[in-house]
């Protein structure tokens, strides 16, 4: 067999990307390669650092804007040293483990929650996050300052708008899904919110204040959720009548116990039944066979004589 | 004029004695395969009789076949925008009962079985399945009217009789039954060619031969729905469908197909038809009524000059109108109009023409006279056993008067041959019957010959199929020269 390289050549490795598409991957292989070579913190590494804080740290920390879930991180580097630091960040839980005392310490604050491991954390990026957390705690107002939200009660106006939203009645800002298509609450009638993720009936409560939630919004940071708002994130004129709702269903108590569940696999039984019939009918002059109804329909002639 | 040929056949049904030599042949060189266990290209049915597979012209069933709708002809079983909606599943296919489930015999078991009170038997086992299997079907279950109450009382043919004519078929001693052997008809304008959404299916230029393309069918099965005879058939094995290929190999040269030269009551002949193919639309939309007349039309007239240089102009070799020349299809269907095509009705003008089978009465008795010569010299063609509506029906798209003619004329040559070798009716009733049937005394003559005392050649005149030139408009045959010849696939090394 003769056979050309040409010929063994797979089709359309490097040839199906358009070409900003490959630019910007091109830019940023470029900016990693530079970092590594030189150790310098170029322009492009502190808006990818920016870039991955909003995406994986916002929501358990602020700079400036107050304790989440887990500390503020505003000036953090005049609390412990760098190399303390760089640690922690490539692995809490053994941080913690290994008997340390300031990271026990910060474990209590938290009210026991660990801070997960984040992915695709490394030693270089670690530094890089640091930098970024100095250069932003000497800014007076940091843009990772988090969610402002007000203390006061919400208003009826608020919670509708966020029952809106959260039906998918407004449409959100940047194209995300709306809630409704995976979750449910309590009250929602009909049949009820999509099953598909947990029922927030009670998240205000599991995330325990206003900030805490909106500040998870801002970043959905779960590997489900992440990967489909990562890229049409909620806008906070958006998060605040969310909280304001998911804090009404928290008062109000209670899961979604509705019979909907129930009705919409009855509702789903019915119609494919329903179908069925339907095909049947409109293809009863279809072939089914023709012999042993020949034959059948002859034994019962006989039969009747 | 689009000139044609077209390797066509006549069955005559007269001589046909039923003893299936023929699907026999066939099976044994083209379809005793996997897959292709269930298939009988040539099979012989007993009408009346369901045939295979069961029914298989019932055609509201089936869905075989063209018909018109607002003036245009259409598929039954499929159409344009059908075959796209349909194309994964194709709604009208027969299932493997509707044919039969093949089978084999567990021969072991007549020496394995343990004793006991009875003799062993050869147990029939599944060739789809392997399994024991409890036969219900066979591709023959009703020959010779086995199981009439239930398959020969349920032949589509049988519509229009009157309740009389029904029981007179299966009265004892009445009791009357023919052979009808089929094969491909090679239609020109075949249903199943027109059906497949591959282009799979061809009807070949140079004899119009209809062939599936192995490599080009994709198994949608619309071939099998479409064709009205149900002569296309479905490979389990290679997920592809077949069909009669006229034995094409043996035709090429210079045989005739297998069960033609297989057939013990010599019923069978071969030869080459000229048509115009431009009409084959316009004929296909005729009424019922006109449809055997126009197809007959169709057919040319090899010694007409007009039609030898419209033929050689259109690519067809003079070797093959010299055979339409002596084609003895042309003299059946053509010259003699006692070659019917079967079931025309179906509009796919099938090139397998049937001389429809008598089924005299011989004799009528009164009290102890037996008498054998009625005065209506015809008396016994339309009271003969089988009715003339039933031949009707399976020849003459439910129209009597073509079946009539060909069994008028047919009895008038046996009437005219009986005065000369027998000698016990007089040569001036002959005369008359002929001159009544249509006939001259050389044509008797002709058919009289042609019908029993014609040799292999008489038979089959079948045209040189000239590969060298069908060849020759593929390929060019100088291009390998220089090029082959003795030498190396690989440079010989030179030295160890």
């Amino acid at each position: 067999m003769m056979s050309t390289p040409h010929s063994q050549q797979s089709p359309g490795t490097t040839g199906s990307r358009p070409a900003g598409v490959r630019l910007v991957v091109g830019l940023l292989r470029l900016a990693a390669v530079s970092t590594i070579l030189f150790g310098v913190t170029s322009i492009a590494s502190a808006q990818e650092a920016a870039q991955f804080f909003r995406q994986n740290c916002m929501s358990c920390h602020t700079i400036g804007g107050g304790r989440l879930t887990g500390p503020d991180l505003k000036d953090v580097s005049q609390r412990k040293d760098r190399a303390w630091l760089t640690k922690f960040l490539l692995d809490p839980k053994g941080t913690i483990e290994s008997g340390d005392p300031y990271a026990a310490q910060l474990q209590q604050e938290a009210r026991g929650v660990v801070m997960p491991t984040v992915s695709g954390m490394s030693k270089e990026r670690a530094e890089a996050l640091l930098d970024l957390i100095d250069a932003e705690s000497k800014l007076e107002k940091s843009q990772f300052v988090g969610l402002q939200i007000p203390d006061g009660p919400f208003s009826e106006a608020d919670i509708a708008r966020g029952r809106d939203i959260f039906l998918g009645k407004i449409k959100l800002v940047n194209t995300g899904p709306s809630c409704v298509s995976c979750h449910t609450t309590i009250g929602l009638g009909g049949l009820g919110g999509g099953r598909l993720g947990p029922d927030l009936s009670k998240v205000y409560e599991r995330l325990e204040n206003r900030k805490t939630l909106g500040s998870w919004l801002l970043a959905p940071p779960t590997t489900t959720m992440q990967p489909v708002f990562r890229d049409h994130p909620l806008e906070a004129d958006e998060i605040l009548p969310l909280v304001a709702f998911f804090e009404d269903r928290a008062q109000r108590g209670g899961e979604d116990t509705s019979p909907a569940r129930l009705n919409f696999f009855l509702i789903g039984l019915g119609g494919t039944v329903l179908a069925l019939v339907g095909f049947d009918l409109a293809w009863r002059k279809r072939f089914r066979a023709v012999r042993r109804p020949l034959v059948k329909g002859a034994e019962l002639k006989r039969g009747e004589r | 004029m689009d000139v044609r040929s077209q390797i066509s056949m006549v069955f005559h049904l007269d001589k046909c004695i039923g003893c299936h030599t023929c699907s026999i042949a066939c099976k044994n060189i083209w379809t005793d395969r996997p897959g292709a266990e269930y298939m009988w290209w040539n099979n012989v049915e007993t009408k009346p009789g369901t045939g295979y597979p069961t029914a298989w012209e019932d055609q509201e069933k089936y869905k075989g076949g063209w018909e018109l709708r607002d003036g245009k002809l259409g598929l039954k079983s499929t159409g344009k925008r059908r075959t796209i909606t349909n194309i994964f599943h194709h709604p009208h296919q027969p299932s493997m009962d509707d044919y039969y489930e093949p089978w084999t015999y567990d021969y072991q078991n007549l020496f394995n079985a343990p004793e006991g009170p009875d003799q062993p038997t050869a147990i029939p086992i599944s060739m789809v399945t392997g399994e024991y299997l409890d036969i219900e079907a066979g591709p023959n279950w009703d020959d010779d009217l086995g199981g009439s109450p239930v398959y020969a009382e349920n032949d589509p043919n049988l519509d229009g009789l009157t309740p009389e004519q029904r029981e007179q078929l299966s009265a004892v001693e009445r009791l009357v039954f023919f052979y009808f052997p089929r094969i491909c008809n090679h239609c020109l304008n075949p249903g199943c060619v027109a059906a497949c959404p591959s282009g799979a299916l061809y009807k070949r230029g140079e004899d119009g031969i209809v062939l599936l393309d192995q490599n080009r069918c994709r198994a949608w099965r619309s071939c099998i729905a479409a064709c009205p005879y149900k002569k296309v058939f479905y490979n389990w094995s290679t997920g592809k469908s077949e069909k009669c290929i006229l034995c094409f190999p043996r035709i090429e040269t210079g045989q005739a197909p297998a069960c033609f030269h297989s057939c013990v009551g010599r019923i069978r002949y071969l030869g080459v038809l000229l048509y115009d193919a431009e009409q084959i639309e316009s004929v296909a939309k005729r009424p019922d009524e006109e449809l055997i007349d126009a197809h007959r039309d169709m057919v040319l007239d090899p010694f007409d000059p007009a039609v030898i240089e419209a033929a050689l102009a259109n690519g067809v070799h003079e070797s093959v109108i010299d055979s339409a020349q002596k084609s003895p299809v042309y003299k059946y269907v053509k010259t003699w109009k006692i070659a019917l095509p079967p079931h025309i009705e179906f509009r796919t003008l099938p090139m397998l023409f049937y001389v429809p089978p008598m089924s005299p009465v011989m004799a009528s008795r009164e009290g102890e006279t037996v008498d054998h010569i009625s005065d209506n010299l015809f008396h016994d063609i339309d009271e003969s056993r089988v009715p003339m509506q039933f031949l009707a029906n399976l020849f003459g798209a439910g129209h009597e008067a073509k079946v009539r003619y060909a069994l008028r004329k047919q009895k008038a040559v046996r009437w005219y041959r009986r005065a000369i070798t027998v000698g016990d009716v007089d040569m001036e009733t002959a005369m008359r019957m002929l001159t009544e049937a249509d006939c001259t005394v050389e044509e008797a003559e002709a058919i009289y010959k042609l019908t029993s005392l014609c040799t292999f050649d008489d038979r089959f005149v079948i045209p040189p199929a000239h590969r060298e030139e069908a060849i020759q408009m593929l390929e060019d045959p100088m291009e390998h020269k220089q090029s082959v010849g003795f030498g190396f696939v690989a440079r010989p090394r030179r030295g160890m």
